[in-house]
């Protein structure tokens, strides 16, 4: 790609003014995507050797940095319990392991890329996001914030629930981008469902989730009329992939699917 | 700007655009055994490794590798030879544009992995496509050289 500067700053805050400075200045995280999302940038910016390569226990929640790779994220140790698994069985989905050795949580993260498969679970659980210099917000809010993004994603912070958890990337070839993806997680007795790649970037499915946790029993009448809102709140749209309708109709039956399995 | 890394086990010191992508950088250098095909993170033909691991160096930047150690074929081709002649004995070998980066990833996992089961081998090379051979016969032969190695 065309860049007129490659730049390894020795701290946040000389990464932050690098960044102010201009809009063609261009944040690091693996750099996997960014042919396909930027054809050029005055500064390249790596965030590498800022400390964020780590994955720390917090005690209730588990602090994973910006540069963790993908391929790391999935091995750890301290991610593979959360929510029965959901996290590592979404993450080993996306492309192959060279890919994965390559791309970072941040990059996946901070891009809200329409496509990915980790922000859907990530969104289910009780995820937060910091930004450096002064910014902790929860993926929810992060997804829907509008603009360019003026700091930088430091920090993923997942809370470490335990309870049944459902993903599920629905996908042409092992390597394809997801048709559509469904996470539901029951955390800590409350229902969470996000819905990814309709194609746009993944959203809960607010009032679904509303209908489920104020219900004393999840009947499987109850599941199927859920799974019905599930797929009619949210917007879903054609792409050379898949048709707006088959969106709509695989979001369905995910959603039925997931919730008759996290309930049992 | 220069770019110094430890390429095969030789230190190196190349000049580079900032936006340069490791395959191009290598290419440049004759290090033609890394294939560009995809060109954009899919297919693995481009894959090396970085500090043993696999890595897609379509799309890599050039400078991220900076005092790190890149490992391509012509390192191990002892390694690669043994990797081709299982791959002969089933047959698992066409055109062969693919193999140089799936004998990479082959060894990564060799060296990664310890008893992989089935799932496990096919979870590890997933990423690297390979567009005239078929799966079964690549799939057997890999297995065959890990068992050779237990």
């Amino acid at each position: 790609m065309e860049a007129n500067r490659y730049l390894r700053p020795a701290t946040l805050e000389e990464a932050h003014q690098i960044l102010l400075q201009d809009a063609k200045n261009v944040l690091l995280g693996g750099g996997l995507w960014l042919k396909k999302s930027t054809s050029s940038a005055n500064a390249l910016v790596d965030l590498s050797t800022l400390g964020l390569g780590a994955i720390k226990d917090l005690g209730n929640a588990v602090e994973v940095g910006a540069m963790v790779s993908l391929r790391d994220f999935e091995l750890s140790p301290l991610l593979k319990d959360i929510q029965g698994g959901i996290l590592i069985e979404a993450v080993g989905q996306i492309m192959g392991v060279a890919f994965r050795n390559g791309a970072t949580i941040g990059g996946s993260v901070a891009g809200r890329f329409p496509f990915s498969d980790i922000i859907t679970p990530l969104l289910a659980l009780d995820t937060t996001v910091v930004f450096y210099p002064h910014k902790e917000m929860s993926l929810k809010d992060f997804l829907s914030f509008k603009g360019r993004l003026s700091d930088i994603l430091t920090h993923v912070v997942i809370k470490k629930s335990k309870g049944p958890s459902f993903f599920k990337k629905v996908k042409t070839t092992a390597l394809d981008f997801a048709v559509i993806n469904v996470a539901i997680a029951n955390v800590n007795g409350e229902y969470r469902i996000a819905i990814g790649s309709r194609p746009s970037v993944a959203s809960l499915a607010v009032k679904s989730m509303e209908v489920v946790n104020g219900a004393k029993k999840l009947s499987p009448e109850l599941i199927v009329m859920v799974a019905d809102l599930a797929s009619e709140e949210l917007l879903y749209a054609s792409t050379g992939a898949a048709s707006a309708e088959y969106r709509k109709a695989l979001a369905r039956a995910y959603v039925k699917r997931g919730l008759e399995e996290v309930s049992k | 700007m220069k770019v110094n890394f430890n390429l095969n086990g030789r230190n190196v010191s190349y000049d580079i655009p900032p936006g340069e992508y490791l395959a191009d950088t290598l290419r440049n250098h004759s290090f033609l055994s890394v294939k560009k095909a995809c060109d954009e993170a899919v297919c693995g033909a481009c894959t090396v490794l970085l500090d043993g691991r696999p890595i897609l160096s379509c799309s890599f930047l050039s400078a991220r590798v900076e005092g790190r150690n890149v490992t391509t074929v012509e390192a191990v081709q002892d390694d690669v030879d043994e990797i081709s002649n299982f791959f002969s004995d089933e047959g698992a070998d066409q055109c062969g544009f693919c193999n140089t980066g799936l004998a990479l990833t082959i060894l990564a996992l060799r060296k990664e992995l310890k008893n992989p089961t089935d799932e496990d081998i096919k979870h590890f090379v997933v990423g690297n496509l390979c567009r005239c051979s078929g799966y079964q016969a690549q799939f057997k032969a890999i297995k065959n050289y890990l068992e050779a190695h237990k």
